[in-house]
């Protein structure tokens, strides 16, 4: 049996249905109608320990509302969990214990004072014997470069800063499973390393499991091997990465730079634009290799620079919720 | 408990930090709390006493519902705005925590400024005392304590009724008011001299009357019986439901989300 073990979750929340117009709120002011909205449906799932799984998908796909079950902060309609032969929201004290949750747009340090102050106050609540919490904390400081700023009010840290005590509060307890929900949101380029890094160490050498979701790709592409992708409520797709990218990576882009005229045509050629510098080629290596590409371009002219580029993940994803119309 | 107590050292701390904001906050609660001990000495300028209690009575009476609340109001502040908690979404994060939910949500906020309408409900009450010429011994000591303590129990029962509500809606809060602000300015009398209605409501539903009626007619001398003393023990009862709409109304936000 795996390590979280997911079967037919399903939630349905009933939102207050709300027209716009002062008539219309008076009017549901009286009488109330409510639509039920189907957050997720039947999800299934396993994880295996030690793993990374970037659970990815649109706004309003259900992505939150899974983290929140698996937490067991939610109650599902129906439907099993069980991580670690445990169910999240019946052995909610015992199961807290194991996981530490970071919300990126929610924070639980105290703001108005340091943070080491609230990594005090967790040792008690999580009740973590002196030593152990000791060792912990020297090692997360360390690891996160956390010397200079531990003793400042939390309010008057930068977004990377915090960010980076959030991770630290979450993990004083060494949980076997790491909630990330958008981790890197609103931090600039060095704040999102140092957190990929740290989580990547973090995987490597305590085999945390970690569940993470983000809008930032390259959070994806650089942490997790396999995705888990949710729309309308739905698992769409639960695979390795590399095999989504091979799939919908049909297209290179060419730039060559050069004096000469190029005339070529091609079925595999899609696209090709003069730019001021020379030609930009648009190439479906699905009918024409770059090297075929390469071959037949240099024959024609004398090329001076060539840059080859491939579609961008977030790109990929695009053509992704397009095909699944999401 | 032990967390409990860092907490508060923790919100006092981050109350501090604003050192001006706190004083004059601190002074404006004086003046707030005077307006309603002006309120009943006004009433004393017209009548010599309400069905029977004279101003210092009342003002006993007064006092130690004050006290309660305000001791709630400190101590018990994350009960008292927990509306605070669920709008802002914390209350997620309580839950990812191994403890009694409750504990957690006392732990949540204080607020420190308040307890200078404590220490006024202090002064009132002893001026009260100095005025009314009670014959003390170790009964009237102990019903004196079980009052204050009563007082701070049953308030305590009513915010976490009150916070029960949030669970469901965070919409029209002001009717939880009916329960909080309206009933202590009901129970600043003693409820005695409200309408049979109001009394057996007062004693039954919500036992104000256990608080500041019962053990007062004890303590001022017009009752014997010693269990009038050691009725507002009988406020303790009062919690078990409370602390089950809590629990009940957690349920339901669970299995309905935010």
């Amino acid at each position: 049996m795996s390590f979280i073990e997911v079967k037919q979750i399903s939630k349905t929340f009933r939102v207050a249905k709300k027209k716009s117009g002062l008539k219309e709120s008076i009017k549901s002011f009286f009488k109330r109608e409510f639509i039920d909205v189907k957050a997720v449906e039947d999800i299934s799932f396993s994880i295996d320990r030690g793993e990374i799984v970037g659970y990815i998908g649109p706004n309003g796909a259900g992505k939150s509302t899974t983290i929140k079950i698996l937490s067991g902060i939610l109650i599902p309609d129906s439907g099993e969990c069980k991580i670690d032969s445990m169910t999240p929201w019946k052995d909610r004290v015992k199961y807290v214990k194991k996981i530490g949750v970071v919300f990126g747009q929610r924070s639980q340090l105290w703001w108005d004072i340091p943070a080491e102050d609230t990594f005090d106050l967790l040792k008690d609540i999580y009740e973590i014997p002196e030593e152990e919490y000791q060792a912990t904390k020297e090692d997360l400081i360390r690891r996160l470069n956390l010397q200079d700023i531990i003793n400042i009010p939390v309010r008057q840290l930068s977004l990377g800063q915090r960010m980076r005590c959030e991770i630290a509060a979450s993990l004083l307890h060494n949980p076997e499973l790491l909630f990330l929900d958008e981790p890197t949101i609103g931090l600039d380029a060095v704040s999102k390393q140092v957190v990929r890094d740290f989580i990547k160490q973090l995987n490597r050498e305590k085999q945390t499991t970690v569940i993470l979701t983000s809008h930032d790709m390259n959070d994806i592409t650089s942490l997790a091997k396999r995705i888990i992708l949710i729309g309308k409520g739905h698992v769409l797709y639960d695979g390795s990465l590399k095999k989504l990218q091979n799939h919908y990576e049909t297209e290179k882009y060419v730039s060559i730079k050069t004096n000469d005229k190029l005339n070529i045509r091609n079925k595999g050629i899609l696209k090709k634009t003069k730019t001021k510098e020379g030609y930009d080629l648009t190439i479906d290596t699905r009918i024409l290799s770059i090297s075929q590409v390469l071959n037949i371009i240099s024959k024609k002219i004398h090329i001076e620079d060539i840059e080859i580029d491939h579609e961008s993940i977030d790109n990929i994803i695009v053509k992704l919720y397009e095909d699944y119309k999401i | 408990m032990k967390i409990y107590f860092e907490s508060l050292a923790m919100h006092l701390k981050g109350e501090l930090e604003y050192r001006v904001n706190f004083i004059l906050s601190f002074l404006s609660q004086i003046l707030v709390f005077f307006t309603y001990y002006f309120i009943i000495l006004a009433l004393f300028t017209k009548f010599d006493h309400i069905k029977g209690f004279t101003l210092y009575e009342v003002l006993l009476c007064f006092s130690i519902i004050q006290f309660g609340f305000s001791f709630n109001e400190v101590f018990a502040r994350g009960v008292d705005r927990f509306d605070n908690l669920i709008i802002r979404g914390d209350f997620d994060r309580l839950l990812l925590r191994p403890r009694s939910i409750i504990l957690q949500v006392l732990c949540s906020d204080s607020d420190f400024v308040k307890s200078s309408r404590l220490i006024q409900a202090i002064i009132v009450m002893i001026v009260a005392l100095v005025h009314l010429h009670v014959e003390w011994n170790i009964w009237k000591v102990i019903t004196l304590i079980l009052m204050l303590f009563s007082s701070c129990v049953i308030f305590f029962g009513i915010f976490l009724a009150a916070a029960a509500y949030c669970f469901f809606t965070v919409q029209g809060l002001e009717v939880r008011n009916v329960f909080t602000d309206g009933g202590k300015h009901m129970a600043q009398y003693p409820i005695g001299v409200f309408q049979k209605g109001f009394v057996w409501f007062f004693t039954f539903i919500i036992p104000y009357a256990f608080v500041n009626y019962y053990p007062l007619l004890f303590f001022l001398g017009r009752k014997e019986s010693i269990l009038y003393a050691f009725s507002p023990l009988l406020v303790i009862l009062f919690l078990i439901p409370c602390v089950l709409i809590f629990y009940w109304g957690m349920k339901r936000y669970a299995s309905v989300g935010s």
